[in-house]
């Protein structure tokens, strides 16, 4: 920690493009945490337990009964999306509200947000600082997840003769598929982002990490009752989670870009509205 | 103080233009009337007939206040909002996607064979297409061919429902981002019925029905309404009137159709009682099969009514009454059904004679 403040304290006295300087400084800080490589290895376990899952237990019975997982039978290329969507609902929240809890009321908690107040760096350049590490993690999550599932589903549950099977009734190529998985990816990281954002927000209101997990885990729980309570049927376009289950989209045919959109443009509103609380936030604090 | 002040409103402006984002993004754009030339409503239907809206694209959606009771079996009937994604085209070949949370009904007609997939269980069900085009419909009134005689045909139903409703052009409405002419039935005053108003959205440029909408009595909110969410007109991919089984799946024949539209085997022909918007069907419940006493005969897969409603009686006997929003049917213990876009009581009577 002490080389990391020294790192800093050197990059602020310069007065020319210390920003890389700073940005690499938080990214060693961020993925030396060993929390975050936790979560990690956690979220790699997602993909490879669908895997064995379907490899013992598939078999005659595959593809049969309901929900998405069951599409993974014989069909490796839809292991990532599945692990993506099921890593959606808490998982890959975790690792980027922590990585957001971390930057912020962390550095508060432990005492160090002090010493990157004092220092000569303007308030934006922190909060870019800051916001690049919960990007970082968002990213990289992600990464894991997808590189993981299509390795997994390659090997493990193998596919439909190397193409994907749409929820369609149609056969993507390999190309396709990876195009596919890709813009999931990118999709999940836009949603991530939001969630980052808002945790970010309340970073800068508490001096407890643990708030801020709290208040991020638990309003995606409470965003969850909310959309089951079907009188506040009004409250859906509002509310994050709705979107979520956009990403199966990539699994029709032809492709149904609209909820992807959607989620999207919420997702990019949540974004404005935590990096705007954050920014206000950080420019007014002297502690 | 004043620097405070303007980050409030900093920050009160990224929340009203979030608030805004967010309605732009869902919420669906208020519908102004367009001008449009007027037209008669037997030079509109005369013209529904003729259309040739050739190819398209769109999303159809119904939005079901019906009100009927949730079958344990068929969920997909319950009050909600369900999307289909519709391609066409043009020369008898389509495509339909039903799209579910963790799946997909697919629909393909490549013009000689029908394909039907189930994500769910991966089967393929494929069927042949009818020849000939679409079977000639016996029921129009006046007897008069609508491919033959548009106008007449038009005339004539027009007439039909003249008797019993009052038939206008109402107007035009915006659907889809396209201009199209309100066809309007009302019942007339005489007429006993649940119903309101039934609305017909036609397209004013393609003259393709873009939107049904059916109103009940006592209530402002549509009970039911069907219509594209948005449609687009032009040429589509051919690739998409065609269908390979994908690998891993099952592919099995449709069963021979038998008898297709009538009755199931073992029920009498149904009839109708009075007629335009009081008209009530009276049928025969299926004979129960004699190997299961117990168990009010059904066809394999259809819902089990036997325990929805409300218990009634009346000169009739004694039966099960299931009311919704737009229609009441009356389920007798001695298998009869009758059913109508009626109140209780023109069922009571309907049954009684």
């Amino acid at each position: 920690m002490s080389t990391t403040v020294a790192t800093r304290g050197r990059a602020a006295t310069r007065t020319a493009a210390p920003l890389g300087r700073l940005l690499a400084a938080e990214l060693r800080w961020v993925l030396r945490r060993p929390r975050t490589l936790v979560v990690f290895g956690l979220l790699a376990l997602v993909p490879i337990a669908i895997a064995i899952g379907i490899a013992t237990t598939g078999g005659p019975s595959a593809g049969r009964g309901p929900g998405l997982v069951a599409q993974v039978a014989g069909n490796g290329f839809v292991l990532p999306v599945v692990a993506l969507g099921l890593s959606l609902t808490l998982l890959l929240p975790l690792a980027v509200a922590s990585a957001g809890a971390d930057a912020i009321a962390g550095e508060a908690a432990t005492g160090t947000l002090r010493g990157l107040l004092i220092a000569p760096v303007g308030r934006l350049r922190l909060v870019v600082m800051k916001a690049a590490g919960v990007v970082t993690v968002a990213v990289l999550a992600v990464l894991v997840v997808a590189v993981v599932g299509m390795i997994a589903g390659t090997v493990v549950v193998g596919g439909a003769q190397g193409t994907l099977v749409t929820l369609s009734g149609t056969t993507l190529g390999v190309g396709e598929a990876i195009g596919r998985i890709a813009l999931v990816a990118a999709w999940t990281v836009g949603q991530l982002l939001a969630i980052g954002a808002v945790a970010l927000a309340i970073s800068t209101l508490t001096e407890h990490p643990l708030v801020v997990l709290a208040c991020v885990l638990g309003g995606l729980i409470v965003f969850g009752v909310l959309s089951a309570i079907p009188s506040l049927e009004w409250l859906q376009p509002l509310l994050l989670t709705t979107g979520f289950t956009a990403g199966t989209d990539v699994l029709r045919d032809p492709l149904p870009l609209d909820g992807l959109v959607s989620s999207t443009v919420r997702a990019l509103v949540y974004v404005v509205l935590g990096l705007g609380v954050t920014l206000w936030r950080m420019r007014r604090r002297d502690a | 103080m004043s620097s405070r002040k303007r980050w409030g409103a900093g920050l009160a402006g990224i929340v009203v233009a979030g608030a805004v984002a967010v309605g732009v993004a869902v919420a669906p754009t208020a519908a102004a009337a367009p001008p449009l030339p007027p037209v008669s409503p037997e030079a509109l239907v005369a013209s529904v007939i003729t259309a040739k809206p050739g190819p398209m694209n769109g999303t159809v959606t119904v939005d079901n206040e019906l009100g009927l009771p949730a079958l344990p079996n068929a969920p997909q009937l319950g009050n909600g909002t369900q999307t289909a994604r519709v391609w066409s085209g043009g020369d008898g070949k389509g495509r339909v996607a039903l799209p579910s949370s963790d799946g997909e009904r697919t629909l393909v007609s490549d013009g000689t064979t029908r394909w039907s997939y189930d994500s769910a269980d991966r089967t393929v069900t494929k069927a042949p297409a009818n020849a000939g085009g679409p079977p000639s419909r016996p029921d129009v009134p006046g007897g008069v061919d609508p491919r033959t005689d548009p106008a007449g045909a038009a005339t004539s139903m027009i007439a039909d429902l003249r008797k019993t409703s009052t038939v206008t052009v109402d107007g035009t409405e915006e659907v889809a981002g396209r201009a199209a002419y309100q066809l309007v039935l009302t019942p007339l005053p005489t007429e006993r019925t649940l119903l309101r108003e039934v609305r017909v959205s036609v397209d004013a440029e393609k003259r393709l029905p873009l939107q049904l909408t059916v109103l009940a009595t006592g209530s402002a909110q549509p009970a039911l309404t069907i219509g594209f969410s948005d449609i687009t007109f032009g040429p589509q991919d051919p690739s998409l009137f065609t269908f390979t089984p994908p690998p891993g799946t099952t592919v099995k024949d449709a069963p021979a159709p038998d008898g297709r539209g009538g009755p199931p085997t073992g029920a009498q022909a149904p009839k109708t009682v009075g007629d335009g918007w009081d008209r009530v069907v009276v049928a025969q419940k299926p004979a129960t099969p004699p190997n299961q006493p117990g168990q009010p005969g059904r066809p394999a897969g259809a819902p089990d009514l036997s325990s929805l409603g409300t218990p009634v009686s009346g000169p009739w006997g004694q039966g099960r009454l299931i009311t919704t929003t737009v229609a009441t049917a009356i389920i007798t213990n001695d298998g009869r059904i009758a059913a109508g876009a009626v109140p209780e009581q023109v069922l009571t009577e309907a049954l009684g004679r």
